[in-house]
């Protein structure tokens, strides 16, 4: 006969004084067992790191591909304390427009060294193809509670490319009221960027100098090629505020709303992005380093909406952005959570982005006119939409780790702001798309 | 049928009661103070929240939570915070248990009749109502729950003293008074009713009519009862008591016919009551050895 096992009555009490007081929602006075076991727990739970690794690759069809491996580790102390700490490493390769225009003819570009040469086929869009680049970039991040209803945060940031150095330093502050339904938050963040491209910084709209090559003797066209440069590295810096509020609309409904004031300062210029310098027929004669404002004041309001439904979450937010450069931007974004059992979800995505061009930019300059104060023919400050249409599935693991996969498909279609086509200019195309698909696959241990 | 929702009040010797029918018994509450309308006032406070509990997790009644998970058919329900909450309350009375106290044991009312008699279902009929059994089988978090078709879950186990104290809280919210509020017998007090005065309740054990009600002194805290002794099958001389062990699906043998059990919050109260009765033989024992204070009647 098998002995009945009498099992140690111990913290039953206990055990049924924590879980009576998760569901009542009150603290227990009268046991004090039952406190220090809720204590131990914690602790338990904080001793260990939340870690988060991404894996994100981005195409763009005939251009840049890029892939970035993400590690995320966060840590909860005692009096909740949190540091977060996080190292991205992105690698870059591909080719990226430079601003020039396309032509009826094969054109011939530097590379941004000076060394050597490109080509750009009849009616194709000029694509320097020699981008390739490490990032590594490091942010740390510790947020814990001052005092009552007030949270303080501060983090560094460090970013380092080959070419590019970013420090940053950021500071917020937020306050919840009104039982902690509602929080305001203001934050600080300051960045300097150094630059230090390969080939030098080249001056506001010189012309593009002819490559020189290794082999034979280039004193000329390396004088040439220096006498275009006015220095090796320069810098930036950017200062923002932001102030935000939540608000707990109920049970289900959460709202945000933000403002916020950047200014930036310093060498603003893309130094490999050039301009198509082109006759009345429109065959270009030239081709000029670009030139933008050593400023930029931009402003932003954001709106988020997350809603429960019974079993859904829909999550929008607009975002409307407005500088002194006149580009101002529209962004719809919008997800719908929709679980598919208790371990996964699935989540839609749909992003709409609209922007008006920058005042300076235009997509080629006319020999006949006098030069403007500042121009680029960069298509990403240039008027444009942009769609995103993507797909997320994530799961629990059986080990309690979460997986999950994103897909999506990325289109910028750069439009035209009304700017005469002159010519054979009317004959290309001036404005091409840029197709990407983006995959991610991320784990939470 | 919708019993009348209505509160009375009365005098007492040093202050008011409040009286309403709720969740099929009578129910009160005290308050020591002089002011009737501000007694009426809570008294239907508490009234209101207790028919809220008895609306949303009545296995009775058509539109409650509880009645929409029995007819989900194994699909996903959404729930809410509370909900949420009260299964995880159960899951760990589940866990504790060892799988003894479960609520979606309520099916075994198909083949257990405890109205006196002798009718003792088959071996085969309590096997094939226990395949529809198991709290495990439910999965829950804190936005949905899915149940296997053909599986129950009822909160009569623990819903009658969660009211109890979702009742103590909105009085405290509302009042310093000392007040009590009495559930059909499961009941809690915030504090004496003056200085080191305790309450006086009279505890009705169901079924014993012979009995006169038990008077117990409460300084504050809480109470709850289990057991019934008017429910019960005799076969062969075998007495069996409606305390069914969710495992076996057979009555616990030896099981006192009610415990009542005082504890910090009602709730708790309620499920050591339950988990003592099935302890059987040891359902006093257990009791003792966990220090806890209670009355049994065998």
């Amino acid at each position: 006969m098998q002995l009945k096992k009498k099992k140690p009555p111990v913290n039953l009490k206990a055990a049924l004084t924590i879980a009576a007081s998760a569901l009542l929602g009150t603290i227990p006075k009268t046991v004090v067992a039952a406190e220090n076991t809720t204590k131990s727990k914690k602790a338990l739970k904080d001793s260990s790191w939340d870690f988060e690794s991404a894996l994100l690759f981005y195409s763009e069809s005939d251009r840049v591909s890029a892939a970035e491996a993400i590690l995320n580790g966060q840590k909860t102390f005692e009096n909740d304390e949190v540091l977060n700490l996080k190292l991205t490493v992105d690698v870059l390769t591909g080719a990226s427009a430079n601003g020039a225009a396309a032509q009826p003819n094969v054109q011939t570009f530097t590379r941004p060294s000076g060394k050597g040469s490109y080509q750009t086929q009849v009616n194709e869009t000029p694509l320097d193809d020699t981008f390739k680049d490490t990032r590594v970039q490091f942010n740390a991040q510790w947020t814990q509670p001052l005092a009552e209803n007030y949270t303080g945060s501060a983090g560094v940031h460090i970013s380092k490319e080959y070419d590019y150095l970013s420090l940053g330093i950021n500071g917020n502050l937020a306050y919840d009221f009104n039982q902690k339904n509602s929080t305001f938050s203001v934050g600080l963040s300051y960045f300097q960027d150094t630059f230090e491209p390969e080939g030098g910084i080249p001056l506001a709209f010189a012309s593009m100098p002819a490559a020189f090559g290794s082999t034979i003797d280039n004193s000329d066209k390396k004088a040439d090629f220096n006498a275009s440069r006015r220095t090796d590295s320069d810098d930036k810096s950017t200062a923002d505020i932001m102030f935000g509020f939540t608000q707990v609309i109920n049970r289900r409904m959460i709202m945000q709303f933000n403002y916020s004031y950047s200014k930036v300062d310093g060498y603003l210029n893309d130094p490999f992005k050039v301009l198509s310098l082109v006759d009345s027929t429109g065959i270009a004669q030239d081709y000029v380093y670009e030139n933008r404002p050593d400023s930029r004041l931009k402003q932003s309001l954001y709106a988020q909406t997350k809603y429960h439904f019974e079993q859904n979450i829909i999550d929008v937010s607009y975002r409307y952005m407005w500088d002194d450069w006149e580009l101002d931007s529209h962004t719809i974004d919008s997800k719908l959570r929709v679980p598919l059992s208790r371990q996964s979800y699935i989540e839609p995505h749909f992003r709409f982005y609209k922007q008006s061009a920058a005042q300076f930019y235009q997509p080629f300059l006319v020999e006949l006119n006098t030069l403007p104060e500042f121009a680029s023919a960069d298509y990403r400050i240039g008027e444009m939409r942009a769609y995103t249409l993507g797909i997320k599935y994530g799961t629990t693991l059986s080990d309690g780790n979460n997986l999950s996969f994103r897909l999506e498909y990325y289109r910028q279609d750069p439009t035209d702001a009304g700017h005469k086509a002159l010519g054979a200019l009317s004959e290309v195309d001036l404005y091409e798309s840029v197709n990407a698909i983006i995959a991610q696959v991320t784990y939470s241990f | 049928m919708q019993s009348e929702r209505n509160v009375e009040l009365t005098v007492t010797d040093d202050g008011h009661c409040i009286h309403f029918q709720a969740m099929a018994s009578p129910c009160e509450v005290l308050i020591a103070n002089s002011d009737g309308k501000l007694a009426l006032t809570l008294g239907e406070l508490v009234a209101k929240e207790v028919w809220r509990i008895e609306d949303k997790y009545s296995r009775y009644k058509p539109t409650s939570v509880c009645s929409v998970i029995n007819e989900s058919r194994g699909k996903a329900i959404a729930i809410d915070q509370e909900t949420y909450l009260l299964l995880n309350f159960a899951d760990t009375c589940y866990q504790l248990s060892e799988g003894v106290f479960d609520i979606t044991s309520g099916v075994l009312r198909q083949v257990w009749q405890f109205d006196g008699s002798d009718n003792i279902p088959s071996v085969d009929a309590v096997k094939k109502v226990i395949a529809n059994m198991g709290w495990h089988k439910v999965s829950f978090d804190e936005q949905q729950i899915v149940m296997p078709e053909n599986m129950e879950i009822d909160f009569g186990g623990i819903g009658k003293e969660y009211a109890v104290d979702r009742a103590m809280i909105i009085a405290n919210e509302f009042t310093d008074l000392p007040v009590l509020v009495n559930l059909g017998g499961d009941l809690a007090a915030n504090k004496p009713r003056k200085d080191n005065v305790p309450w006086q309740v009279g505890i009705e054990h169901p079924g014993f009519i012979e009995r006169k009600p038990m008077v117990v002194s409460l300084l504050q805290g809480a109470l709850a009862t289990s057991g019934d002794a008017k429910r019960f099958l005799l076969k062969d001389h075998v007495r069996y008591s409606h305390i069914l062990n969710a495992k076996t699906g057979w009555p616990i043998e030896m099981a006192p016919r009610s415990i009542t059990v005082v504890a910090p919050q009602c709730i708790q109260a309620g499920i050591l009551a339950t988990l003592a009765l099935m302890q059987g033989e040891q359902a006093e024992s257990f009791l003792t050895e966990q220090e806890i204070k209670f009355w049994a009647i065998r």
